[in-house]
């Protein structure tokens, strides 16, 4: 049975789709076959990070509504074997996505995957409480500053009450945390909340650290997911999510200042 | 038991369901099934029927009544007709009895709380964190929280609150009136700290109130916010 993967944040900008698109990739360069599906009916990007848009016939929607079969509406990704995407539709919104629907379609991927990587819309309306009803666990994505975790904490509350499984008694889904857009030099000058600070308002296990990194914005416009770019920082930060996510156990990387010697502060690093 | 006092200004039925449902709105967890005595002194000579009618909506609005105060207006045909006890409400009117939450006073709010001693109910265990938007009540009692309340959360007792991880988000004690109830934490950052209806904002908490292990009391009117 394949473990349905909810990224969400409350918050939006935070880096949900970068991440779903890096964690669906780097499982799948893992070989586990992997499903990532767009649940930001109406403002789709998915398929941008991921690099497909060219490529979309049908979409989560028009499988939603029977107009098409989901062999029809995946998308195989070009680069990485044993990665599918199912994007959003761009002009539905998100009352498109009944319970039922989702429920079926969600079941139909859980049959032939691993993993199904549901990327959440932000806000905590439709859309994002149908994008964790199903899940069997969430990955929360944080930004070190206050208003991020605040959401993030609303977000983890409603994880706690409002997914199928808390409706049935069985309490809270399985949550880590992936602080992104993490700089040690803003966290050392005190611009920037710590990854202390988070944990201790939000009290859940710490899947990674992405460092803030140029790497990702090449990589969003590109449409080449980062941990594709395997000697950036925030790719290999994400490799080791994965890693964690699968059960490995790996040291932190990226996450404290590294001084720089006589000749970096000579010539500027 | 303590018991709140919903006192009605009016039975115009669309003014009446607007308050109710702000009141109910308010605080939902914390207002459901809550026991009240209607308080129609206010009101004056109203026809008996138009009372009724004025009840029903209380009712379906899920308030528990369970008595009806009239003061000098009191008519024995109401209670018959209602089937609640008349009762007298002794001591200091309702409107001095401390609110929840102090707010100005509008057409027609129902006014709550006015402190009868209370029975035993058991203490409220929590042992999840409480998240930025939850609200927690514990009815009648005591509550404990081993975690921490986050910044947006809500704490209600009728009783002491305890919380065993940080404290930063509104905890209300004594929400019915009971002013000897007291909040103990672990740590304390609120957003808002009250005991039976007078309260406390974040502004008002200085840097030195802060901290750890600290014990919020009330006496008198003022809030005391001390290290155990």
């Amino acid at each position: 049975m394949a473990r349905i993967v909810v990224i969400t944040s409350g918050k939006g900008g935070v880096g949900k789709t970068t991440t779903s698109a890096a964690i669906a990739t780097g499982l799948a360069l893992q070989g586990r076959k992997t499903a990532v599906v767009d649940f930001d009916v109406g403002l789709r990007n998915l398929d941008l990070i991921m690099g497909c848009e060219r490529r979309v016939v049908y979409d989560f929607v028009n499988v939603i509504n029977g107009d098409a079969n989901l062999r029809q509406a995946l998308i195989k990704d070009k680069r990485t074997d044993n990665l599918f995407i199912l994007p959003a539709s761009q002009t539905r919104d998100k009352e498109a996505l009944t319970t039922e629907g989702v429920e079926r379609v969600l079941g139909e991927l859980a049959k032939e995957f691993e993993f199904v990587i549901c990327d959440s819309p932000a806000g905590i309306e439709r859309g994002a409480l149908m994008a964790s009803y199903f899940a069997d666990e969430a990955i929360v994505v944080t930004n070190p500053e206050v208003s991020s975790v605040r959401d993030s904490d609303r977000m983890l509350g409603i994880l706690a009450s409002k997914t199928k499984k808390a409706e049935q008694g069985g309490g809270a889904i399985p949550a880590t945390l992936l602080l992104t857009r993490y700089s040690p030099a803003r966290v050392d000058k005190g611009e920037m909340l710590s990854i202390e600070d988070v944990q201790d308002i939000l009290s859940i296990d710490l899947l990674g650290v992405i460092p803030e990194s140029q790497a990702v914005l090449n990589a969003s416009n590109s449409g080449v997911p980062v941990v594709l770019d395997e000697d950036s920082d925030a790719g290999q930060a994400y490799l080791d999510a994965v890693a964690r996510f699968l059960g490995e156990e790996r040291p932190y990387r990226f996450t404290t200042l590294e001084k720089k010697g006589f000749f970096g502060r000579l010539f500027g690093g | 038991m303590l018991v709140s006092i919903l006192r009605l200004h009016t039975v115009d039925a669309a003014e009446l369901d607007a308050a109710l449902g702000a009141r109910m709105a308010e605080a939902p967890e914390l207002m459901r099934d809550m026991p009240v005595v209607a308080d129609l002194e206010g009101l004056g000579p109203v026809p008996v029927p138009d009372l009724l009618v004025a009840l029903e909506h209380v009712r379906r609005h899920g308030f528990k009544l369970i008595g009806i105060h009239q003061g000098a207006t009191a008519t024995e045909p109401l209670a018959e007709a209602s089937g609640l006890p008349l009762l007298v409400l002794g001591g200091k009117s309702a409107s001095e009895a401390p609110a929840p939450r102090a707010k100005p006073a509008e057409a027609a709010p129902p006014e709550a709380a006015a402190p009868v001693p209370a029975v035993h109910t058991p203490t409220r265990v929590v042992n999840q964190p409480v998240r930025s938007g939850q609200q927690i009540y514990a009815r009648g009692g005591d509550l404990i929280v081993t975690g921490a309340v986050s910044a947006g959360a809500e704490v209600l007792a009728d009783g002491h609150i305890h919380v065993y991880g940080t404290l930063r988000g509104r905890a209300l004690a004594g929400v019915r009136g009971l002013v000897s109830a007291h909040i103990f934490c672990r740590r304390l950052d609120a957003e808002l700290v009250s005991i039976g209806g007078h309260y406390r904002i974040a502004e008002d908490i200085v840097d030195g109130e802060r901290g750890e292990n600290r014990l919020v009391t009330l006496s008198g009117e003022t809030i005391h916010i001390t290290e155990i």
